[in-house]
């Protein structure tokens, strides 16, 4: 247990440092609140609207997949460390736990439980080639760009 | 010396624990267990578990606190929430029914077995004996629930896929043009 | 097997504690204490000269020679600033925050091999006052889950601090930073899982003794992959660029640290940067075999001038500054990207393939001890990774489908 006894000795001196700086700031710190600077910063702006109060369930699932990555993870370190002594039998044991590990991971992706930002699309840039040309037009810089996608193409 | 450690790492456990239940804010409640948490790796790091103590911080206070805070600061229950209105009216009777019987159930079963509790071996106060010895238990004569561990992630996986990705029956799109 | 045992351990904690080992742990700690400000402050400084140099400006030039001094001008002037306390703020949580951005980054300090004595073949322990010991602070059982430990502290320090903040754009960039820190995190986890697998120690001291030429470097002998999964899931968790989408300005201003003035914002700009430096070490001490010199085969190249023990230090210095100015290139140079890219390219590249290659090196090892025929088993491996390829592009393909039929949810 001694070997952590340098390590509590650097946690006490970082946290009284910590706690030495707050106090002179207070002490060197002019103290003059105002409600304009403790209101919460929106850039200058009145704030209008409360701040969110939900969030992306995305989240959640990177939380959680994350708590299934840390055990996997626990789990390998001590295989890794002890591989020499282990054995084939042990790689057998991790490769199982790691293909059904492997394959949850793999049906999470599938459910789009990883799925983030907008929909990316490929474009056949062929078939709009009529449409869109990346060459410039006589008369301004700006690339031609079709009406694909913003009138229904049965309207007309 | 040790004594000293077992009565600090104990003042965290409980402050914490006391923490958790008392706070009115969730998010303080999340951090009274962080305390606990810490309180029990160090009980781990006195014991001479170096190994579990690690993983007690990375996972637990790593990982599975991260999860619950998420959870409250994406339900918003930190501000929203009324704790005197009780969505299920038994839960506090049984919690304390609960809580009573978990201390005497521990508290008998320490008592009628104390001069049984046999010590473990001394471990080798260095290096990586721990992780080693650990390696060989898990790897050996535990592989099954090793193994079986791994179902546990089919489960967590399946529910968190049902409960945030419910199958949208798919509309006629109406908004969607050119369809 | 046995030497390794022995190494995970200072030689001067064993035993009974005196006063000569107690004091020169006193000693050590001042030393790191004072080493980890100083070191600080001149990455600040560095940082703005490097990327002043590469944007063809001159950057801090009028404190001190250079302007060297700039980061202690700066720092000295947040003591005079005021420390708001935001209305809606969390008062404690609000205070604690900083405390938990920074006590982490310097415990990380303790674990890092700083120097040693390796010449002609030593262990790389030195003898001060007529005690063995090592140049590190301590070098506990845990090792460097240690390092990890620490860093899923930290989140906590990003997470309270937007959360107590009261504010929305705080908020936003705590909830991002947090959900980045853990992600990559879980990459940062596997490839370490190969450099110990290689190592077979947890110990940082055996993992520096263990590379004692360059062909046992771990970046060579865990076959690099490692190595550059590590380096990218450092920046990312280090949130520095082009990962910085914490402190997005245009987006989110100053992202969880908005709401903070004065002290506690240097407490947390402190831990930052005090973070890059103990990061850029342990990359160092993982792969590049820290304080070891370099030897190639038979011949080692010697700085013959200098005595042995500081010559790890010296080698040591070298390869930190080495990243050092990596991670300011990445800055000067990288866009930063953006979120989805970010969790894309952590969950659905960086993780599989770590675990990927975890699995091949194990296996390749495995089978060396067994006398595996080893065409068979590098053919075998690399078939059944091409499967679990196969398989996750067709999740992505089935997942991408999903969401075209349904729309996008968010």
């Amino acid at each position: 247990m001694s070997q952590y006894l340098p390590i509590v000795v650097l946690m006490v001196l970082a946290i009284t440092f910590g706690v030495l700086s707050f106090a002179a700031a207070k002490l060197l710190a002019p103290s003059r609140p105002s409600t304009a600077k403790s209101a919460p910063y929106e850039c200058g702006i009145v704030p209008t609207r409360e701040p969110p109060q939900r969030f992306p369930v995305s989240f959640y699932i990177v939380a959680m997949l994350f708590i299934m990555f840390d055990i996997e993870i626990v789990f390998l370190y001590p295989y890794a460390v002890d591989r020499g002594a282990l054995g084939a039998y042990g790689f057998w044991a991790i490769f199982g736990f790691s293909v059904v590990f492997f394959l949850t991971f793999v049906y999470e992706v599938a459910r789009g439980g990883l799925d983030w930002g907008p929909i990316v699309r490929d474009r056949d840039l062929t078939a709009d080639a009529a449409m869109v040309s990346p060459e410039r037009t006589a008369t301004s810089t700006v690339r031609r760009v079709g009406t694909e996608g913003r009138v229904p193409e049965n309207a007309a | 010396m040790e004594l000293l450690v077992f009565v600090i790492a104990s003042g965290m456990v409980l402050v914490g624990a006391v923490g958790v239940v008392a706070m009115r804010n969730p998010v303080h409640s999340a951090l009274g267990l962080v305390l606990t948490l810490f309180g029990v790796a160090v009980h781990f790091v006195a014991m001479e578990a170096h190994f579990l103590a690690a993983v007690q911080v990375i996972v637990y206070a790593g990982a599975i606190v991260v999860l619950f805070l998420f959870v409250i600061m994406l339900l918003g229950v930190d501000t929203a929430e009324d704790l005197s209105i009780e969505p299920v009216p038994i839960q506090r009777p049984l919690a304390v029914i609960i809580g009573v019987g978990t201390v005497v159930l521990v508290g008998t079963a320490v008592i009628r077995t104390r001069d049984t509790i046999a010590r473990g071996p001394e471990l080798e106060a260095s290096g990586d004996s721990n992780i080693r010895l650990l390696a060989r238990n898990l790897f050996s004569d535990q592989v099954l629930a090793f193994e079986l561990t791994s179902v546990l992630f089919i489960v967590a996986v399946a529910g968190t896929v049902l409960m945030t990705r419910k199958q949208k029956r798919v509309a006629p799109d109406r908004d969607r043009v050119g369809s | 097997m046995n030497v390794v045992a022995l190494l995970a351990a200072d030689p001067l904690l064993d035993g009974e504690l005196r006063w000569t080992p107690l004091l020169i742990v006193v000693l050590k700690v001042l030393v790191i204490f004072v080493l980890g400000l100083v070191g600080t402050m001149f990455m600040v400084w560095f940082e703005r000269k490097v990327v002043a140099g590469m944007q063809n400006r001159i950057g801090p030039n009028k404190a001190g020679p250079f302007g060297i001094l700039q980061t202690l001008a700066d720092g000295t002037k947040l003591f005079f600033k005021e420390i708001m306390n935001p209305a809606r703020s969390d008062p404690w949580v609000f205070r604690l925050a900083p405390f938990l951005a920074f006590v982490p980054a310097f415990l990380v300090w303790s674990v890092i091999p700083l120097g040693g004595d390796f010449t002609e073949g030593r262990d790389g322990t030195v003898t001060w006052f007529g005690q063995v010991t090592r140049v590190q602070l301590a070098d506990p059982p845990v090792g460097i889950l240690l390092v990890l430990a620490m860093s899923s502290i930290a989140v906590y320090g990003i997470m309270l601090a937007g959360w107590a903040s009261g504010s929305k754009y705080p908020l936003l960039g705590s909830v991002r930073a947090s959900a980045q820190m853990i992600s990559y995190e879980a990459a940062l986890g596997l490839s370490l899982a190969a450099v110990l697998l290689s190592a077979g120690t947890l110990s940082t001291a055996g993992i520096v003794a263990g590379q004692n030429s360059l062909s046992n470097w771990n970046l060579v002998a865990t076959g690099f992959v490692p190595f550059f999964v590590f380096l990218v899931a450092v920046t990312a968790e280090l949130n520095r660029p082009p990962f910085d989408l914490v402190e997005a300005e245009q987006e989110l201003v100053g992202g969880f640290h908005t709401e903070y003035s004065g002290i506690p914002f240097a407490l947390f700009y402190l831990a930052e940067f005090m973070n890059t430096i103990t990061m850029s070490a342990i990359v160092v001490t993982l792969f590049l075999g820290g304080p070891q010199p370099i030897t190639i085969g038979e011949t080692t190249l010697s700085i013959g001038f200098i005595p042995g023990a500081l010559e790890g230090t010296l080698w040591f210095v070298l390869k930190l500054l080495a990243f050092l100015y990596a991670f300011v290139w990445f800055r000067a140079t990288l866009p930063r990207l953006r979120y989805d890219q970010l969790m894309d390219l952590g969950w659905k590249f960086m993780i599989p393939i770590s675990l990927g290659w975890f699995l091949l090196l194990a296996a390749i090892r495995t089978g060396d001890a067994n006398q595996w025929n080893p065409v068979v088993v590098v053919v075998s491996s690399l078939v059944l990774l091409g499967l679990g390829y196969l398989l996750f592009v067709a999740a992505l393909r089935v997942s991408a489908r999903n969401r075209e039929r349904e729309g996008a949810m968010f």
